[in-house]
């Protein structure tokens, strides 16, 4: 349990993320890479079975937790799930992540889009079935975090992507339709993630400052964000807000998601700390470049680099990597970011 | 605002669903604390689910909204004192004597006590062994009090902030406990030991102590009285030097408080007893009743949650509407079960709790206001399930019993546990030839069907009895 | 040399079960004072019909044998010192018609209580017996310290180096003691030893314990104690003859593990243990008895002495094992 690091570890990951989140520090900072898909290569399954089969999602997640103990588990592979759901054709490659084939606006009008059944449509289930066996599994000690695509990632899966950003230019009423009704898918597939024990992570990484402007970010993706968290808060969940790629040109706005902690990629990370930090606990943001291809021994020093400075967050700081850990990162590589980790982000003698 | 639907036990699922009708301002309305950055507390059991409390996807729950209050309420208390400690509350450990300690401390302002041992029943919540297992590792025997996860959470500190202080009542009381507070002492806490004395029946002969009669008919000699006055003294003097502040007109603010819980919890009790058809079921009015040793680190908003309760039950019961079937057996539980589940499940199969010996009797009682203030709270001590004899203790149901108002006796017990090996089969002599159920509750998640078959077969036998 | 129930006298007994219940009290009503340490593997089956399985084996052994032996007994006092301890008190009560005097017996600091309920017992066992029991202390005290000095001596024996007493001569003398005789045998044979020096502490040692500590002996020496049934009561020195003294006796003794807290216990036996050289200890839990099962790992802690545990319900169904375990001890402990 104490690879990596010469200190007892006292709490559980349950336990560290519970202290977290009620302005607490714990005996050390969650580690929380974002080990989503990276867990099939792990646990040597084809990425197809990981997908499709809830439960072997599942194991493969658990089997990468005995091997790296990190501090949460991370429900996904990619965020077509609710898209496809709503009508959008994916094609499953063997040894891949799903590819956008049909999206579901190119077949149907927006009118005839239901709002999909989490427990029957598509892979939905597989995730709802993922998290039930692992939280029955080892759901007492850790968290388990459900990626939920945001509605403007959703919206433009329905759509052909370019298609998509052009209409947010000449037809903002009917994104704005299409945000509506995947706001409802959002947060009708959240309820289920929570009634099955998962804790609902909002990730929106075509809304990022790589993809739209701030001012589109700021129209068409955040007011959705900030509904289907204000949904979330109903349940007095505290939501991390995931968005990859670039970020620092709408790192002002963040906050008026409501998120409670923030994920995020390629942004200096003093630069967010400063913006942030005060307002959000600051999840992030280590190179998935480097920590797929550096050494271990770079990636060792840059994550504590990392981590020294994230760890004046007033608010709470997660290490975590920017975006995924690709799917055939070296698992030296991996262990050498959480170890290292491990090692300096203590609160407690 | 929510109208509660008909009365009825639901599962999580179904609060879940129920629970989109409530509205934002409802949610916001119930704070703890009065404050409303952070004191939210109304959600459904599903939140709680996603934060580790495991035993909910099984549990049944009362479907009104005091009740949904209530758990919600209830589940945030971890939250709570930690909430307390970041806004300059002193957190105060009263343990072992279950309901007098947190008195003298809530009479300080912005002192806040609780009962470390409470944290009993979080493994069985959790269905986790986490804390079970520290406790292992740092010397708790296996077979003893399922208390024994206080010390593991001392450890951790992640269940509740370092106290600032630290009050131990040992004595004529349980082993477990007892020897676990020593552990915790061990770890390096601050603590103060309480003397708890003996409620011994004078003898027939030979008395050389004036004689004190406590509300059930039990005698004790009056110096047993003292030496608890004098500790309750000790108690105050020390909070006093942590506060600075020493005005007894308090004590007798905070007796009242706690009065008003205990008569309310008596009321709802009584009414729900009473009951043509049970208003309300067993494991709500189990926490309603541990309620009364500290309000859940929150008295005034527990008071308010209390109020909504009773509103609630006597509704019902002008209804003669029930939430289990109207032809349930009653029956009394002796010791509480640590694991929550067993109060939920004798509900399904035709059982119904109207009577309780959870050994905090001491907790339950009127104090008395019109007396001097420690020698009220020593008399209403002086009532204590665990210091006199077993006898003693089971007289109200034996009594109960012999009326018919109880058709059988369910004993919860924990293997190890000092007074459970001691009393049960004591118990089931006293109680002669009346359907006595003993049943050891397993560690987490261990309720197996041999435990369920055994409870079926007492509620047959129940049954078979009334024919 | 064993002394059994049938060789003491017809003379009726006052059965106790806790140190600091004064021995000179209760003879000097004319009554045997017999502390209730039996634990006969075949009583404490029987004790089972009136305990559960799960109470401690030298409760359950006791519980059997007064009530086997009610006649003989014309009082019983106990104290609230263990909670199963305490409770058993409610069995027999329940069970037996010989009266009962219930000390409460303070776990923390409270010389006050102590004395009071000392006061309070002198008065009980006064009416019970129609003796004035202040006028025979003198008498009791002259006599019981006389046992007390003899027994020291054996002790001195034991503690010596090399030791020359073995623990399981001093556990039948110590019995006489125990069973209210003041005529102790005082000659064994000495032999010197050089195995390890052990001190043992933990739950009761019962009066049919003799066996498992001549297992003991076969491997270590124990050359110091710290347990009920075995030489407890040496710490019991009273210089002034009358009630006070004897309260301040019994008060300062070492208190046992479940005072609270109980660091004045760690203390003495510490010291005990320097004084009395040891290699080790032996931690001998009876099952269930909580108080000495949660405070092992502390005794490893703070005696910093390789500790043998031994858990035992007093039967012997797993001797072979105990055999090897103590056998791998002293070798471990051998120089």
């Amino acid at each position: 349990m104490n690879e990596g690091n010469s200190k007892r570890e006292i709490l559980t990951p349950r336990e560290r993320f519970g202290l977290l989140l009620i302005d607490e520090n714990p005996d050390r900072c969650n580690i929380i890479p974002l080990i989503t898909s990276h867990a099939a290569h792990i646990a040597r399954i084809p990425l197809s079975k990981y997908y499709t089969d809830g439960k072997a999602m599942a194991q493969a997640q658990i089997i990468a937790l005995e091997e790296y103990r990190h501090d949460a588990l991370s429900f996904f592979s990619e965020v077509g799930i609710i898209a496809e759901a709503m009508g959008s054709d994916f094609d499953y490659p063997d040894d891949d992540l799903p590819v956008l084939k049909t999206p579901a606006l190119t077949k149907r009008s927006l009118s005839s889009i239901d709002i999909p059944d989490p427990k029957n449509d598509k892979r939905l289930p597989v995730y709802l079935e993922a998290l039930e066996y692992a939280y029955a599994t080892v759901g007492d000690k850790i968290p388990l975090l459900a990626y939920v695509p945001a509605p403007f990632t959703t919206g433009m899966m329905l759509s052909v992507p370019n298609t998509f950003l052009i209409q947010t230019i000449r037809h903002p009423d009917l994104v704005h339709d299409i945000m509506k009704i995947c706001l409802q898918a959002a947060i009708e597939f959240c309820y289920h993630i929570i009634n099955a024990g998962g804790l609902p992570i909002i990730v929106d990484p075509l809304a990022s400052s790589s993809v739209i402007s701030p001012k589109a970010y700021e129209e068409f993706a955040l007011p959705y964000e900030r509904k289907l968290i204000d949904f979330l808060h109903r349940y007095d969940l505290d939501i991390i807000l995931h968005i990859c790629g670039e970020t620092e040109p709408i790192l002002e706005l963040l906050p008026n998601t409501g998120a409670d902690l923030i994920s995020l990629d390629k942004v200096d990370i003093s630069l967010a700390l400063d913006k942030l930090s005060k307002k959000m606990r600051i999840v992030g943001n280590f190179d998935t470049s480097k920590i797929a291809f550096s050494s271990p021994s770079e990636i060792e020093k840059e994550a504590k680099e990392m981590v020294r400075k994230g760890m004046v967050s007033s608010k709470g700081y997660i290490p975590s990597t920017g975006c995924e850990v690709p799917i055939r990162t070296p698992i030296e590589n991996v262990k050498a970011f959480i170890n290292s980790s491990k090692e300096i982000a203590w609160y407690w003698d | 605002m929510y109208k509660d639907p008909k009365p009825k036990k639901i599962t999580m699922d179904e609060w879940s669903v129920r629970f989109k009708n409530i509205d934002n301002k409802t949610i916001k309305k119930f704070v703890y604390y009065n404050n409303h950055d952070w004191g939210l507390y109304l959600q459904p059991p599903a939140t709680f689910m996603v934060y580790g409390t495991r035993e909910l996807r099984r549990l049944r729950f009362d479907n009104s909204l005091a009740a949904l209050r209530m758990w919600g309420f209830v589940f945030n208390e971890s939250e709570r004192l930690f909430r307390a400690r970041q806004s300059g509350k002193k957190i105060v450990a009263t343990m072992g004597d279950l309901g007098t300690v947190s008195i003298i401390v809530m009479a300080f302002p912005d002192c806040i006590p609780f009962y470390p041992e409470c944290i009993w029943w979080t493994p069985f919540f959790n269905e986790s062994t986490v804390l079970l297992d520290l406790a292992s590792e740092l010397g708790a025997p296996e077979a003893a009090c399922f208390s024994r996860a206080a010390l593991a959470a001392f450890v951790k500190k992640a269940y509740f902030p370092k106290p600032d202080y630290i009050f131990a009542s040992t004595g004529a009381t349980c082993d477990d406990y007892s020897c676990i507070m020593q552990s915790i002492e061990h770890l390096g806490y601050d603590f103060m030991w309480l003397e708890v004395p003996l409620r011994r029946s004078p003898a027939k002969h030979v008395s050389m102590d004036s004689l004190v009669k406590t509300k059930n008919g039990f005698e004790y000699p009056r110096r047993f009285e003292e030496y608890l006055i004098k500790e309750y003294e000790k108690v105050w003097q020390k909070m006093v030097e942590i506060t600075g502040i020493d005005d007894q007109n308090l004590l007798m603010v905070s007796i009242k408080k706690a009065n008003q819980v205990r008569t309310l919890v008596e009321k709802i009790k009584r009414t729900t007893y009473q009951a043509g058809n049970a208003p309300f079921p067993a494991l709500e009015l189990m926490t309603i009743e541990f309620g009364n040793l500290y309000g859940y680190a929150d008295m005034d908003e527990w008071i308010r949650i209390l109020e909504m309760i009773y509103e609630t039950i006597v509704e019902r019961t002008k209804k003669n509407i029930g939430i289990i079937s109207e032809d349930a057996i009653p029956i009394a539980w002796v010791n509480p079960t640590a694991d929550p589940y067993l109060l939920d499940y004798v509900e399904r199969i035709g059982l119904r709790v109207v009577d309780t010996e959870y050994v905090i009797n001491q907790a339950l009682v009127e104090i008395d206001e019109q007396i001097e203030p420690f020698r009220a709270l020593a008399q209403s001590f002086m009532q204590a399930s665990l210091i006199g004899s077993t006898a003693q203790r089971i007289s109200s149901i034996n009594k109960a019993m012999r009326t018919g108002k109880i058709e059988g006796i369910l004993i919860t017990n924990m293997l190890g546990g000092s007074h459970c090996a001691m009393e049960t089969k004591l118990m089931e002599r006293l109680l002669k030839d009346k359907p006595v159920l003993a049943i050891d509750v397993p560690a987490p998640f261990g309720i197996t069907e041999q435990i369920k078959t055994r409870l079926q077969a007492f509620a047959e036998v129940l049954h078979e009895r009334r024919k | 040399m064993e002394l059994n129930p049938s060789d003491i006298p017809d003379t009726r007994l006052i059965g106790y079960t806790c140190p600091h219940i004064p021995i000179e009290i209760l003879s000097s009503t004319g009554c045997k004072p017999y502390c209730l340490l039996h634990g006969d593997y075949a009583l404490m089956q029987q004790g089972t019909r009136y305990a559960r399985i799960d109470a401690c084996p030298l409760v359950r052994a006791n519980i059997a044998y007064v009530i086997e032996n009610k006649s003989k007994f014309a009082a019983l006092v106990g104290t609230t010192g263990c909670d199963m301890s305490r409770r058993m008190f409610d069995i027999l009560g329940e069970h037996t018609r010989i009266p009962v005097y219930l000390m409460h017996m303070p776990r923390t600091d409270n010389r006050q209580i102590f004395s009071n309920e000392i006061d309070w017992l002198v008065k009980q066992l006064e009416y019970l017996s129609g003796e004035k029991i202040t006028e025979r202390l003198v008498r009791e005290i002259e006599s019981w310290e006389t046992v007390r000095r003899i027994m020291r001596e054996l002790d001195a024996k034991r503690m010596s180096r090399p030791t020359t007493l073995l623990t399981s001569d001093f556990h039948t003398a110590a019995q006489y003691y125990y069973k209210g005789e003041v005529n102790i045998p005082t000659t064994f044979s000495e032999k010197p030893s050089s195995k390890p020096r052990v001190y043992l502490i933990g739950s009761e040692v019962s009066y049919e314990s003799g066996d498992f500590l001549r297992l003991l002996e076969d491997d270590l020496s124990i050359v110091g104690d710290f347990v009920c049934g075995l030489s407890r009561f040496l710490n019991i020195s009273i210089s002034e003859k009358n009630l006070s003294g004897i309260k301040e006796a019994y008060y300062n003794q070492p208190p046992c593990i479940y005072r609270r807290p109980n660091r004045v216990f760690y203390d003495h036996v510490a010291g005990q243990i320097k004084k009395r050289i040891c290699d080790g200890i032996i931690g001998f839990t009876l099952d269930y008895c909580d108080s000495y099962e949660f405070e092992l790992k502390k005794m490893e802690e703070r005696f910093r002495l390789p500790l043998l545990r031994i858990r035992t319900d007093y039967s012997f169904q797993k001797i072979s094992q105990l055999k090897t375990r103590i056998t791998a001890f002293g070798e471990m402990l051998a120089p």
